[in-house]
């Protein structure tokens, strides 16, 4: 499972549009799209300040929704990342209602999963990803895997955004095997992925990763962006989906 | 605790990344193991006598009384070691991250006073602090920056955003979701994800019970009870003193800043609707498209677009009333306490004196209880731009 994070409405809407036909195109399995939010906690430098000039413009959830569906028909997976205050403000039902058939799942970023609840019990019908991080105990890793989300998603390093994952470290590693032998859904890891050489790294670990912030960085170049993304994408072995 | 679940009523909740979610139940047990052991306790109280100067005095203010009609009563945590109450929470914080094994803090600040009191505290109890400041609370509140840097805390200056306080907090977490092992995130005010809101109260609500005693011991409680509120912390301590005393009126006193168009005020409750923002469902001042909204207030510790879960709650209840005072009134709450008693309060607490002078008709005749939370040495700079140097 090979996933790029897109950011919406950046760096405009023509853009924005014409990055994720890029990744789905490049064979990208799953596309995550930031709705953005203007305190974007979970974010280093590169996304949270594009994140905060795009929410800032003025545009709406309501625009990104409508660029996401013009993408529909690449057949390329969609999931929206966010911050809850984004949804709650929608209206949690009307979001849910809104995306039903156009994303595969909702990501989170300021959501735990023992608060996956709230949004549930408030009228979300869309399967909130779960989170496993390094901090994780037995008894969340158990709790993940009750989740309706499609997988799970493993931040492999403590810090936001941008970081660079450490694929030396055994704490990594061994949590990796833990989420697989306790959940059994599949691994997804996020953060810190930057290049081929991560994502190959990732594959062997686990079931997929995401690339982030060396996507959103090359949202306003479309060459360099279908550039990083064949490097990316097409020296790694296609996952099994 | 008043909380039930992390939540009071609808508001509070763990609304945080993943990662920082085995730190908070680890806060939350420490908080509680706190609560149960009297050795804990009474370590607390020997700080908060010996070194923080508590209990703080309640004074009757003749002056402004005979002036404006009514009997006014000042909570002095002014008087406090480093200048205001946020030496009550950091204090207590720094003893749980202690207790925890953890060797460093980090904190916000906005006014300056919290970070000023983190250092304090890390100062006292030899750990590592670095605090987090926006920079345009970093100049208009430059004594505070440089009495952290004295304490040795190390001043991290955010240039995001509006450079306040949200960017501030923003900044300390994403600090604490790198350091979570060995760092404590001592929160500053009744804000944040679940169990910060309620601890922060605790530690706070020795204002409220300290003044309960007073007014109890003198044989009447006041008729009605006013505060700041910024993120909520000195307001919502002195409140849980007389939340249960239903003929008490309690008066919570937000930033009515410039005007009440969005981006001139930072009255959260007044101004704001429900949202979720730096870790918990409160009232939240924002825009249509769901963005936080800028914030202005002429009290760098007033100025901040969230309020605390348990405000949002009491407003909704109608137990407190929530209200709001303009720059310029506070400005001359500021200088009528000063010229008429001789206390120069804090920006921020000038907007709970403003409020009793205004009401001062609806007041006649009663007796009402200000929480002074600071004193306004920090602020000499903002007072010179306001009045051109002629004060
Ligand atoms: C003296 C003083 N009062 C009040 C406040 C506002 O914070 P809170 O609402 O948490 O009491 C501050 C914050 O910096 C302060 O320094």
């Amino acid at each position: 499972m090979k996933g790029i994070y897109i950011l919406g409405g950046y760096p405009d809407r023509g853009r924005f549009v014409q990055s994720m036909r890029a990744v789905a195109e490049a064979g990208a399995d799953f596309i995550e799209v930031g709705i953005p939010f203007n305190d974007p906690v979970a974010d280093g430098p590169v996304i949270a300040g594009a994140a905060m000039e795009t929410a800032n413009s003025g545009i709406t959830v309501e625009e990104i929704l409508e660029d996401m569906e013009s993408c529909r028909r690449s057949g390329v997976r969609l999931f929206a990342m966010t911050y809850c205050n984004i949804i709650y403000r929608y209206g949690i039902a009307r979001f849910s209602e809104r995306c039903r058939g156009l994303l595969e799942g909702v990501i989170l970023a300021d959501l735990p999963n023992r608060m996956h609840s709230f949004f549930y019990e408030r009228g979300l019908d869309l399967p909130i990803i779960p989170f496993v991080t390094l901090e994780s105990r037995g008894d969340d890793i158990v709790s993940a895997s009750y989740s309706p989300g499609s997988f799970v998603y493993f931040i492999g390093l403590r810090g936001i955004t941008g970081a660079t994952a450490d694929f030396e470290s055994t704490e990594m590693t061994e949590q990796v095997v833990r989420v697989r032998q306790h959940t059994g859904k599949r691994v997804v890891i996020g953060f810190g992925i930057k290049n081929g050489d991560d994502a190959r790294r990732a594959l062997a670990l686990a079931d997929g990763f995401v690339v982030g912030t060396e996507a959103v960085r090359r949202q306003g170049d479309l060459p360099a962006l279908r550039e990083y993304l064949e490097g990316l994408l097409q020296t790694v072995p296609a996952g099994d989906h | 605790m008043r909380a039930h679940n992390g939540f009071y009523g609808e508001y509070g909740g763990q609304f945080v990344t993943e990662t920082l979610v085995p730190a908070l139940d680890r806060l939350e047990e420490e908080f509680l193991n706190f609560l149960r052991s009297d050795e804990d306790r009474e370590r607390l109280d020997g700080y908060m006598r010996d070194y923080a100067g508590r209990p703080t005095p309640v004074y009757f203010a003749e002056n402004i009384s005979k002036k404006y009609g009514f009997d006014l009563y000042l909570k002095r945590e002014d008087l406090l070691h480093t200048g205001a109450h946020k030496i009550n929470n950091t204090i207590g914080q720094a003893l749980l991250a202690r207790f925890m094994g953890k060797g460093r803090v980090i904190a916000e600040t906005g006014a300056g006073q919290h970070g000023v009191a983190t250092a304090t505290a890390a100062a006292l109890f030899g750990l590592r602090c670095t605090v987090y400041m926006g920079r345009t609370d970093a100049e208009r509140q430059l004594p505070n920056v440089r009495r952290m840097k004295l304490l040795g805390a190390q001043v991290s200056v955010v240039e995001i955003g509006q450079m306040t306080l949200k960017d501030a907090v923003s900044a300390a977490y994403r600090d604490w979701v790198a350091s979570v092992q060995d760092t404590h995130y001592i929160i500053g005010s009744a804000i944040g994800p679940h169990p910060f809101p309620e601890i922060v109260a605790h530690f706070q609500s020795v204002i409220g019970d300290e003044s309960r005693v007073f007014f109890s011991r003198r044989g009447g409680l006041p008729d009605a009870v006013i505060a700041c509120v910024g993120g909520g912390s000195n307001s919502i301590g002195m409140f849980r003193g007389f939340l249960d005393d239903r003929g008490v009126e309690l008066v919570g006193v937000e930033a009515g800043g410039r005007s009440p168009l969005p981006g001139d005020n930072a009255a959260s409750i007044g101004c704001g609707i429900r949202g979720i923002f730096q870790g918990c469902l409160s009232y939240v001042i924002q825009n249509g498209t769901f963005q936080i909204e800028d914030v202005h207030s002429v009290s760098a510790g007033l100025d901040y677009a969230g309020t605390g879960p348990e405000h949002a709650h009491l407003h909704d209840t109608g137990r407190v009333r929530y209200t709001s005072v303009d720059d310029a009134a506070a400005l001359t709450a500021f200088h009528e306490l000063t010229r008429l008693e001789g206390i120069i309060p804090a920006l921020e607490s000038s907007h709970a004196v403003g409020y009793a002078l205004r009401q001062a008709e609806s007041l006649a005749g009663k007796t009402v209880l200000v929480n002074l939370s600071g004193r306004g040495d920090k602020d000499m700079d903002i007072i010179d731009a306001m009045t051109g140097g002629e004060s």
